[in-house]
């Protein structure tokens, strides 16, 4: 009977896209680490708890106003709303429903929506019974007024803060990984304290002119001892009690300095994987970085040059000595080896980073490299160096979008630069953007003022710029004479003054920064008014 | 003829070697290695093996009175700047063009008398970083001028007595006459740098200046031709 309406409704929500969406919207604002709403709304909440618990302080002295109380009611919703939400969220219980459904129409079982129903509710209560979900509930409960007398439960509030930021798990990471040790040491310091509260309450109570009153003052003396806090309100006047506090303060110290090189060094251990951590958090905030493997002579060179622009990329090598140059310069950077999958896949290779650069002095590991990146992102524009001849075809043929060879461009610059010495400062000062020269692409966009223009009515003269050709993938252009064959598109050189410009088509101009920048400027402009 | 001694057979020095012109440039490559002497020969090239730090060697090849380039491509750096050291102390006014493998061995080379340092490494970042910010130029450079299409960069002399003396480099128009870019004018008269022909400056071309130009080499002989008629 209440089989049918159940189904129902589980599949009206899987099919509902508005309903999807909405998930969706409240999993990247409460829960999704990547999103930036998320990151957002953590410092809201901080305010919010920040807020809400000066008003707890104040309101210890002072009568709470109307519109004090009023907040506090918004604060009690916000709170609410967002335990509901992450409830909702934590599962999802029109799947659990629909996989029974199908599993008993599968088998052929009938279908109990009271046992489905209750694997449902076990997923929600699974979710009250996390420690966060438990503090969000305590920091609401007090509000309710029959419980006003859990007041100081309000106190929750600010562990809630730790649900905002990431310390409290790092911390309980870095303790985790040490459980052993610190078990050990708990135990040792379980007996130790046994021992001592014992001890203590023998030589020093009432009835023997001490002041320890009962087991628990025993206790809290030999807490006090132990971590050498030593407040001093309880003192041990006998001799068997003095006895019993040296040999305390001794362990103690000794117990201390045990549980303090404990953490230091579980820290020490995790600070890698801590700072590698942040490393990846910085890059998720960031788009179009470039990933370079291999911080050699050619890495270093490249991140100058990144630095100048300030272009986001991050630096992955696995030799320390590179790394350590990485690190003097703060850029971002990951000591792993960049073949593996996993270390490409958290530097972001899906998500954000627009282009690699395999960079290695090793043609072999360029290769691997090359290889896992295509394999990891088909449209990931990559660049790699080949130090030998005969490997370019196989960087490309592995999946480079581009090959360059050192000791080919070199060779090929001494030439020039014997051969004819003028050209060769001319295309390195092109190329190097050498006194603001630089040549540089106009972009034909539709409806702007260089479509179906013909290239004799543009006067590129008074703009003080110098044309030296057009790229296109047009067609229409297939006909016209000096074409040169660049990857997928055709390299025009000097076209004809009636060559017609179409949309997409690029010009290449040579000229100073400002004519070139002017000239953008207006092509932009006539884009937008066209529209 | 320009008569050039290259130091060391390597993919750098095989490059540029074979980007020379071998008709108006007399190559010799000095190595030692028997193996990649061998390697050299093999590709038609002329080969010595001799000790680059014995001056008298070098003195033997004719640095100091017939060679007017030495190209310093040994894989040490150190053994660079002392073949630079020995080679200028018997040379003033030899070319010496040197490979750098980090930034502290290029100020090195320059102290030492090199005229050109060229580092690999940085060249090859700076590439790069070019193909990063600008594929498409770059790509089109890479192809055309430092690739296998017939289109280069060239520069041609004006002979004394041509009839571009007097002339004015406005008036050029080069890309109608010869489907050539003009890409800049070195005006003797403004010294000896490259001003780049952006409708920044009317430069009068005398006899001695040079014109850089863009275009397929058929174009670039018919305008040397051309320029060289008197």
């Amino acid at each position: 009977m209440l089989t049918k309406p159940l189904v129902y409704f589980a599949y009206l929500l899987k099919t509902s896209a508005y309903y999807q969406k909405s998930k969706r919207f409240f999993y990247d604002l409460l829960e999704n680490p990547q999103s930036k709403m998320k990151s957002y709304f953590d410092i809201f909440m901080i305010c919010l708890v920040m807020l809400s618990v000066f008003f707890l302080v104040y309101s210890v002295e002072h009568e709470l106003s109307n519109t004090g109380e009023f907040f506090e009611q918004c604060v009690v919703t916000v709170f609410i709303s967002e335990y509901l939400l992450r409830a909702w969220l934590y599962s999802d219980s029109h799947r659990i429903i629909i996989k029974e459904y199908e599993r008993a129409e599968y088998l052929n079982t009938s279908f109990s929506p009271l046992k489905t129903l209750k694997k449902v509710l076990g997923k929600k209560l699974e979710y009250m019974l996390s420690l966060f979900a438990i503090i969000d509930l305590l920091a609401i409960l007090p509000s309710y007024r029959p419980l006003r007398i859990l007041r100081i439960l309000l106190i929750f509030r600010l562990f809630k803060l730790f649900r905002y930021s990431n310390s409290i798990k790092v911390f309980a990471d870095v303790l985790s990984s040490k459980r052993f040790e610190l078990i050990t040491l708990a135990i040792f310091m379980g007996f130790l304290v046994f021992i001592s509260t014992i001890a203590i309450y023998l030589f020093e109570n009432n009835s023997s002119g001490g002041s320890v009153r009962h087991l628990y003052d025993a206790f809290y003396w030999s807490i006090v001892t132990i971590s050498t806090v030593g407040y001093g309100d309880i003192t041990p006047i006998t001799f068997g009690g003095r006895l019993v506090t040296v040999a305390l303060i001794l362990t103690g110290l000794g117990v201390l300095s045990f549980f303090t090189s404990i953490i230091v060094s579980a820290f020490n251990e995790k600070m890698y994987t801590l700072r590698e951590n942040r490393t990846y958090a910085e890059l998720s905030r960031l788009d179009n970085f470039i990933i370079i493997c291999g911080f050699g002579r050619v890495g270093q060179e490249i991140a100058t040059k990144f630095e100048k622009d300030q272009q986001a990329f991050i630096v992955i090598d696995i030799n320390e000595s590179h790394i350590l140059l990485a690190k003097e310069k703060n850029y971002l950077y990951v000591q792993d080896d960049a073949s593996k999958n996993t270390v490409l896949t958290n530097a972001g290779i899906n998500t954000g980073a627009s282009s690699i650069i395999c960079a290695t002095g090793n043609d072999v590991i360029n290769v691997y490299i090359t290889l896992t990146s295509r394999f990891l992102n088909p449209n990931i524009n990559i660049i790699a160096r080949s130090n030998r001849d005969d490997n370019v075809h196989k960087l490309y043929q592995a999946g480079a979008n581009n090959v360059i060879q050192p000791f080919e461009i070199s060779g090929l610059l001494a030439a020039e630069y014997v051969g004819q010495p003028v050209a060769f400062e001319a295309i390195l000062g092109i190329l190097q953007e050498q006194k603001q020269i630089l040549m540089e692409t106009l972009v034909v966009y539709p409806n702007c003022l260089l479509e179906y223009k013909i290239i004799g009515d543009i006067d590129f003269k008074s703009r003080k710029l110098t044309l030296v050709g057009v790229i296109s993938s047009n067609k229409t252009h297939l006909k016209r004479r000096n074409r040169y064959k660049v990857n997928n598109q055709h390299f025009y050189f000097n076209p004809e003054n009636h060559f017609e410009l179409q949309a997409q088509d690029m010009v290449i101009v040579l000229g100073r920064k400002y004519s070139i920048e002017h000239f953008q400027d207006q092509i932009e402009k006539s884009k937008l008014r066209s529209k | 003829m320009k008569k050039i001694v290259v130091f060391g057979y390597n993919t750098l020095s095989y490059e540029a070697v074979s980007r020379l012109d071998q008709k108006s440039h007399d190559v010799l490559i000095i190595e030692t290695d028997p193996a990649l002497k061998k390697s050299a020969e093999d590709k038609g090239f002329k080969t010595q093996s001799l000790d680059f730090r014995s001056d008298d060697d070098l003195k033997s090849i004719g640095i100091g009175h017939s060679i007017d380039v030495i190209f310093c491509f040994l894989l040490e750096d150190s053994s660079n700047v002392f073949l630079t050291l020995s080679a200028r102390a018997i040379a003033q006014d030899l070319d010496i063009i040197a490979i750098a493998g980090s930034a502290q061995s290029a100020e090195k080379l320059i102290a030492a008398g090199a005229n050109k340092i060229i580092d690999p490494y940085q060249i090859c970042g700076q590439k790069i970083h070019e193909l990063i910010k600008k594929p498409d130029i770059t790509n089109i450079i890479d192809h055309t001028v430092f690739g296998r299409d017939d289109l280069h960069i060239a520069e041609v002399i004006i002979p004394i007595g041509s009839y571009l003396e007097n002339t004015y480099s406005s008036t050029l128009s080069l890309n109608e006459q010869f489907n050539l870019v003009l890409i800049g004018i070195v005006d003797k008269e403004l010294g000896d740098n490259l001003h780049f022909a952006i409708g920044e400056k009317d430069h009068k071309l005398d006899a001695g200046d040079i014109i850089v130009v863009l275009g397929p080499s058929r174009e670039i002989n018919a305008f040397k031709k051309d320029v060289a008629n008197v």
